[in-house]
């Protein structure tokens, strides 16, 4: 199975850099959620306009939203 | 030559050294300066004839014993002259020549290179081959500085044999880094070449791999960071007509509406002061400069990148400005005799009134720190003075070096920290100041002190505080830093691999083999595919804790407690199952490693966003009609835009990432053969290019 975002080799969704940036964007935000109680998919948007957010982490935000469309 | 009779021969690391110990060994200190076929060499007159000629750095190297260069495991090496292993060191066989003809009327011969592996192995291996097996009666000069007193007292004491343990350590380090470079670098280079039918160098090392995984593991932290929010409260207080700047007691908040309802309660109201706290501090004198110390320092100053600082410290070195650099001791014993070196100070109008100062005291004792150097002592200027002008970063270490020294024989400094509570509202804000009571060592370190004085008018509680604008800051957590080449040295130190003499060169390495760029560190995606590679099918030789026991175990052959056979045998025993194991995948591995290289040389070719139609990449294209170079939008060929610009057609090119000065548009440099090269601007409207044609 190949990586949803790069077409690498997946370890089931996502290959190994984007499958650790997909548990840290689940894992953040719960964090998210306590400090401004918002949704899932206005997180993501949050995530990939911030400027500190890793760029494996706005590609799985992004592929994220486009499978929510 | 027609100077005949016998004499002894002294054989120094590089040119500039043979001339400084020519110098100090003369009794009229001027030595004859000869050369044969350009090979400088100096006579001097003393006791006895002396000549001292000096190698170039490294004259042999281990090669494979026999065979090509395309396949592996090669477990099976030679020493050999350096002109049959590498096509650019032709200049080393006359060189060699020359030493070997000096050699044969010599009675008696002296190493003089540099007290460390790499000197000691320099000079053995000159002694041994090219003067035809002459290391075992060999005497040996040991000094830290080439100042003339020091090098008179080494000749006066010559060790009566080479040192054979630092010897044969450096012997082992060069075969066995030898031993992974070569295989490690061929099997990642034929996988890729056998796969694309394409060759590109890649390679890695012992040091080179576990350095770059460092590096990717940090990428990895940055590149799936994903920011947390959380606010900081901030407000200003009027005390005593002065305005200041406190901070909430909470450093972080964690959610919005919890800071929203602090600044709530606290605008507009008046404040309390409930404790004034003092604490005094001592701040001890800084240790004496180790290697990676001073390059620390001076990338923290002048942003100079280890390889720079270790260059520059070197040029000192032969100037006899400072002692040896390449050490890891953080001592300075008394020998080096404090008084003397303070004394010549005292000569430069800058450091007049600091050394004088420091010679007055009864005792001088330095604020050593714990690292030792069996074979030299800290960084330390000679005291004296430069003979010729300076260039700028060498006045700058030289500078950073004398006023190190004699800041660790200061006195502690003596600083105070006052923290003032004010209670608003049922809210504790935090006033702080900061002052330095007796400055101490920090006067002779003056220029390269970071600390800002807050200082605050004597506050007495109860106090009422009047509180100015309360403000609600939203904040993100930061990714973890990117290393830089300082920080990266440090990280390699802390984990010790590697060594004082190698860790710059193996950043630098890093750089020019593509697998990192920027100052602030980005691995590319060359760099993270090598690693990937590597730790999936060797992960030993990237093995942080293996490295570092090959390295202890290295360092133990210097003290006589460990073989170079062992630590050979076992360098073998790490990589016959790494080789076997990428020769196994080899076409899996030439694929992912084949695409690294495509896609790092598309990424060399590109300029940067297009910003005409703003979705595709300026890069440069080829033609298909005459095959001309171009810069061109990367839908240019999609029909999509056609955004192009000329290019000159000779010599190779590359975007340099750096902006126009005038139009702030990418440059691009132009190297051809032969010529110098030369950056230009490809904007056809940049006033450069118009101020450029009015000229001519």
């Amino acid at each position: 199975m190949k990586c949803k975002v790069c077409g690498k080799e997946a370890i089931i969704v996502y290959c190994k850099s984007h499958e650790e940036a997909y548990e840290n964007l689940v894992k953040g935000y719960e964090e998210w959620k306590r400090a401004l109680n918002l949704s899932w998919k206005k997180y993501l948007n949050e995530v990939i306009k911030n400027e500190y957010s890793g760029s494996w982490v706005k590609e799985v935000a992004e592929q994220l939203l486009k499978g929510e469309e | 030559m027609a100077w005949m009779e016998k004499y002894t021969l002294i054989i120094t690391e590089k040119p500039e050294a043979a001339q400084r110990i020519a110098q100090a060994l003369d009794y009229r200190g001027k030595p004859e300066k000869d050369a044969e076929r350009k090979v400088p060499y100096f006579r001097a007159h003393r006791d006895k004839e002396l000549i001292i000629v000096p190698a170039l750095g490294h004259l042999y190297t281990v090669v494979h014993e026999q065979g090509t260069r395309n396949y592996y495991p090669v477990f099976n090496f030679k020493w050999v002259p350096r002109y049959l292993a590498e096509r650019n060191a032709k200049n080393i066989r006359t060189w060699i020549e020359v030493i070997s003809r000096l050699a044969q009327n010599a009675e008696e011969f002296i190493h003089a290179c540099d007290y460390d592996l790499e000197g000691s192995l320099i000079g053995y291996c000159v002694l041994k081959y090219a003067c035809q097996g002459k290391e075992k009666n060999a005497k040996r000069m040991k000094f830290s500085t080439l100042t003339k007193e020091e090098l008179e007292k080494a000749y006066e004491g010559l060790l009566p044999q080479l040192d054979f343990e630092q010897i044969e350590a450096g012997t082992t380090r060069h075969e066995v880094d030898w031993l992974y470079g070569v295989n490690l670098s061929r099997a990642l280079t034929l996988a890729a070449k056998r796969w694309s039918g394409k060759y590109a160098t890649l390679s890695t090392g012992r040091v080179q791999g576990p350095t770059l995984k460092f590096l990717v593991e940090r990428e990895e932290g940055i590149q799936s960071f994903v920011p947390i929010p959380y606010w900081e409260v901030r407000t200003e207080v009027e005390l005593q007509g002065s305005v200041y700047e406190v901070e909430y007691e909470k450093k972080r908040i964690e959610s919005k509406a919890e800071a929203e309802a602090i600044v709530e309660a606290c605008q507009g109201k008046t404040g309390e002061i409930t404790e004034v706290e003092l604490k005094e501090f001592r701040q001890a004198p800084p240790v004496p400069f180790d290697l990676g110390s001073l390059q620390a320092e001076a990338y923290s100053f002048f942003g100079y990148t280890p390889r720079q600082t270790l260059n520059i410290a070197e040029r000192l070195y032969l100037q006899a400005l400072i002692s040896y650099p390449r050490t890891s001791s953080q001592k300075l014993p008394p020998v080096i005799n404090y008084r003397s070196i303070l004394s010549s100070l005292s000569r430069e109008r800058n450091y007049k009134e600091l050394a004088q100062g420091l010679l007055e005291r009864a005792e001088l004792k330095p604020n050593e720190g714990k690292k030792e150097d069996p074979a030299h002592p800290a960084v330390y200027p000679t005291g004296n003075l430069s003979e010729n002008p300076l260039s700028d970063p060498e006045k700058r270490i030289w500078d950073l070096v004398v006023r190190r020294f004699m800041a660790v024989f200061g006195e502690p400094a003596v600083k105070q920290s006052i923290r003032v509570n004010i209670e608003v509202n049922g809210h504790l804000f935090y006033l702080r100041g900061r002052r330095v009571l007796e400055d101490g060592w920090t006067r002779f370190y003056e220029p390269y002190i970071r600390s800002e004085e807050v200082l605050l008018p004597p506050l007495q509680k109860g106090e009422k505080a009047q509180l100015r604008k309360v403000v609600r800051e939203d904040k993100f957590t930061n990714p973890p830093a990117r290393y830089n080449p300082s920080s990266l040295l440090k990280k390699m130190e802390d984990e010790g691999i590697g060594t004082k003499a190698t860790r710059a060169d193996i950043i630098e390495t890093l750089y020019s083999r593509g697998y990192i760029a920027d100052r602030r560190i980005v691995v590319t995606s060359l760099g993270f595919d090598v690693t990937e590679v590597l730790n999936e099918y060797c992960p030993n030789v990237v093995s942080v804790e293996l490295t570092r026991d090959l390295e202890e175990k290295m360092e133990k052959i210097q003290n006589d407690r460990e073989k170079r056979e062992n630590v050979l045998l076992e360098a073998v025993d790490i990589l016959k199952p790494a080789l076997e194991g990428l020769k196994e995948r080899e076409e899996t591995i030439g694929e992912v490693l084949s695409d690294a290289i495509k896609r790092a040389k598309m990424q060399e070719r590109i300029i940067g966003r297009c910003l005409q139609c703003g979705t595709g990449n300026l890069m440069i294209l080829f033609s298909r009609k005459t095959g001309k170079r171009f810069i061109g939008c990367t839908n240019y060929f999609k029909g999509l835009c056609k955004n192009s610009f000329p290019l000159p057609q000779r010599g190779t090119l590359k975007p340099v990432q750096k902006n126009c000065n005038a139009c702030e548009w990418p440059l691009i440099e132009v190297r051809t053969k032969g010529g110098r090269p030369w950056r230009f601007c490809f904007n056809p409207n940049c006033p450069s290019r118009e101020a450029r044609e009015k000229r001519s």
